[in-house]
């Protein structure tokens, strides 16, 4: 959902695209938007916005924009309002209960931040930034005067950007040992791996950058991709089965029982062991991985296997019987 | 963990168990393919959970029927917007069409740009495409809607107020 913006700003905006369109911008057009972008976190929204929209049509060759259009209004008109009709089109309204999100204050501009495994943690930044870092994580906050830099070590952290009070302009960057992702006003989520480190961006859009790179690739909201230390992966849409982890649960479709485990293995202590004559089974399900004990007693209760723990650390997934 | 995170991960997960199956049967009786229910009903669930709060009210059903017909509508909006895109590229010489690596930028291009085109009135749209589309200026677009220069801006500051309201 995007996040609401005043319509009088909205309607500045559009009046400054009109002006900008019209053929008879000046220099002085330019700087006075300038100055207006500037005036507020919604301003800077805005024009976001005006910029996505522009880009939007530069990414589609005109013949084909034309064409295309022409052919959706056509086919529209008959099949969409069938299929509308007859799904019913009386959306209810969504219930009234919401359960708000807890969250530790947060004061110091520099310190390090680890969380076990399991465990998950939300800051709030001196800036509003707010930080969700996922299990088995480590990362260090290094704010200065010029930039706000986000060093992640290991692990996973959702970062959803502040209006940053200071009144100099201060990226804001995620360094990773593969290279940067650096935040245009945003809510996006870095995963160190091994090789590479995946970025997924849910609202706004990061520039990634490789350490050995001079090119930088931007990733929009909707996307995901991934960055090595040479080189970027294909901009792909985004999975939203890889952002559940911000409300602790995952969402199994399919899913080979061996994968689920390394996956539930993430957020838990010690071994968790996968029987070769299991490991191909499939599974669809909701699982918690703040409660991971509870997905293995699911998990048991629904397959044809017996999960058999030595101790809590030491924990065997094999055949039933 | 809290008991907070406790109860609201059990809650999801009855909500799975106990009515992943109704909504894969709702949504296949809906559409008559099994095989989109099922991406939608696991979809639906995803949905649930990407929120940035998570509803734990009542009528469990209708919040997930909410969700899944939103998602439904979005797809078969996609769907509209690809299949005119294959039938316009089919009609291109080849060197004019876009290589796959370009072909789902350009998709979700165009997937936003229908989005901004149903939010207009059709003289609007109409003054809109001709200028973003096929590169006429407001002049021109004056002269062949037969309008004064004034309702061409206007149009467009219209066209544009519904994009960024869109956006």
């Amino acid at each position: 959902m995007p996040p609401s913006i005043d319509p009088e700003i909205l309607g500045e905006a559009a009046d400054w695209l009109v002006q900008l369109q019209s053929g008879g911008a000046t220099d002085e057009d330019h700087r006075a938007i300038q100055r207006w972008r500037a005036r507020s976190a919604q301003h800077a929204q805005a024009w976001q916005r005006a910029e996505a929209i522009m880009g939007d049509f530069r990414a589609v060759p005109g013949s084909i924009a034309s064409d295309t259009i022409k052919r959706i209004g056509r086919n529209k008109s008959i099949g969409r309002r069938q299929a509308l009709n007859r799904i019913g089109l009386f959306l209810l309204a969504g219930p009234a209960i919401w359960l708000a999100q807890r969250e530790l204050p947060w004061q110091a501009w520099m310190a390090d931040q680890h969380t076990a495994i399991g465990e998950q943690k939300n800051l709030t930044l001196a800036d509003g930034t707010r930080l969700l870092i996922n299990t088995n994580s480590s990362l260090s906050i290094a704010f200065s005067a010029t930039s706000r830099r986000i060093d992640l070590f290991k692990g996973e952290v959702l970062i959803t950007t502040g209006h940053d009070p200071s009144p100099t302009y201060r990226p804001f960057i995620v360094q990773t040992r593969h290279g940067t992702a650096r935040a245009l006003g945003t809510r996006f989520s870095v995963r160190v791996e091994d090789e590479s480190s995946r970025l997924a961006v849910v609202e706004g859009s990061v520039a990634m950058k490789p350490a050995h790179s001079s090119t930088a690739v931007i990733v929009n909201a909707g996307e995901q991709s991934a960055f090595g230390l040479e080189r970027t992966a294909p901009v792909a849409p985004l999975d939203q089965a890889s952002m559940t982890w911000e409300n602790g649960m995952m969402v199994a479709r399919n899913m080979r029982l061996a994968d689920l485990l390394t996956e539930l293995g993430r957020y838990r202590q010690g071994v968790l062991r996968c029987h070769d004559a299991v490991a191909d089974l499939t599974v669809s399900g909701a699982f918690s991985l703040r409660d991971t004990d509870a997905s293995l007693r699911l998990l048991q209760s629904t397959l044809p296997i017996s999960v058999s723990s030595l101790t809590r650390y030491w924990v065997a997934v094999e055949p039933r019987g | 963990m809290s008991s907070v995170d406790r109860s609201l991960n059990l809650h999801v997960q009855n909500l799975y168990s106990e009515h992943h199956r109704w909504l894969h049967r709702w949504l296949d009786r809906k559409l008559g393919n099994t095989s989109d229910a099922a991406d939608l009903a696991h979809d639906t669930f995803v949905r649930l959970l990407t929120r940035q709060s998570i509803a734990t009210g009542a009528e469990p059903r209708a919040l997930l029927t909410h969700i899944a017909k939103g998602l439904v509508i979005d797809r078969w909006r996609r769907q509209d917007v690809e299949r005119a895109y294959l039938e316009t590229i089919a009609h291109l010489p080849e060197p004019q069409v876009p290589s796959p690596e370009t072909r789902w930028l350009i998709l979700e291009a165009l997937y936003r740009i229908d989005a901004m085109l149903c939010a207009m009135p059709e003289k609007t749209r109409q003054a809109f495409l001709m200028s973003q589309v096929d590169g006429m200026t407001y002049p021109q677009i004056a002269t062949e809607l037969n309008v004064s220069l004034i309702t061409v801006k206007r149009y467009m500051r219209d066209a544009f107020l519904a994009c960024l309201s869109v956006a």
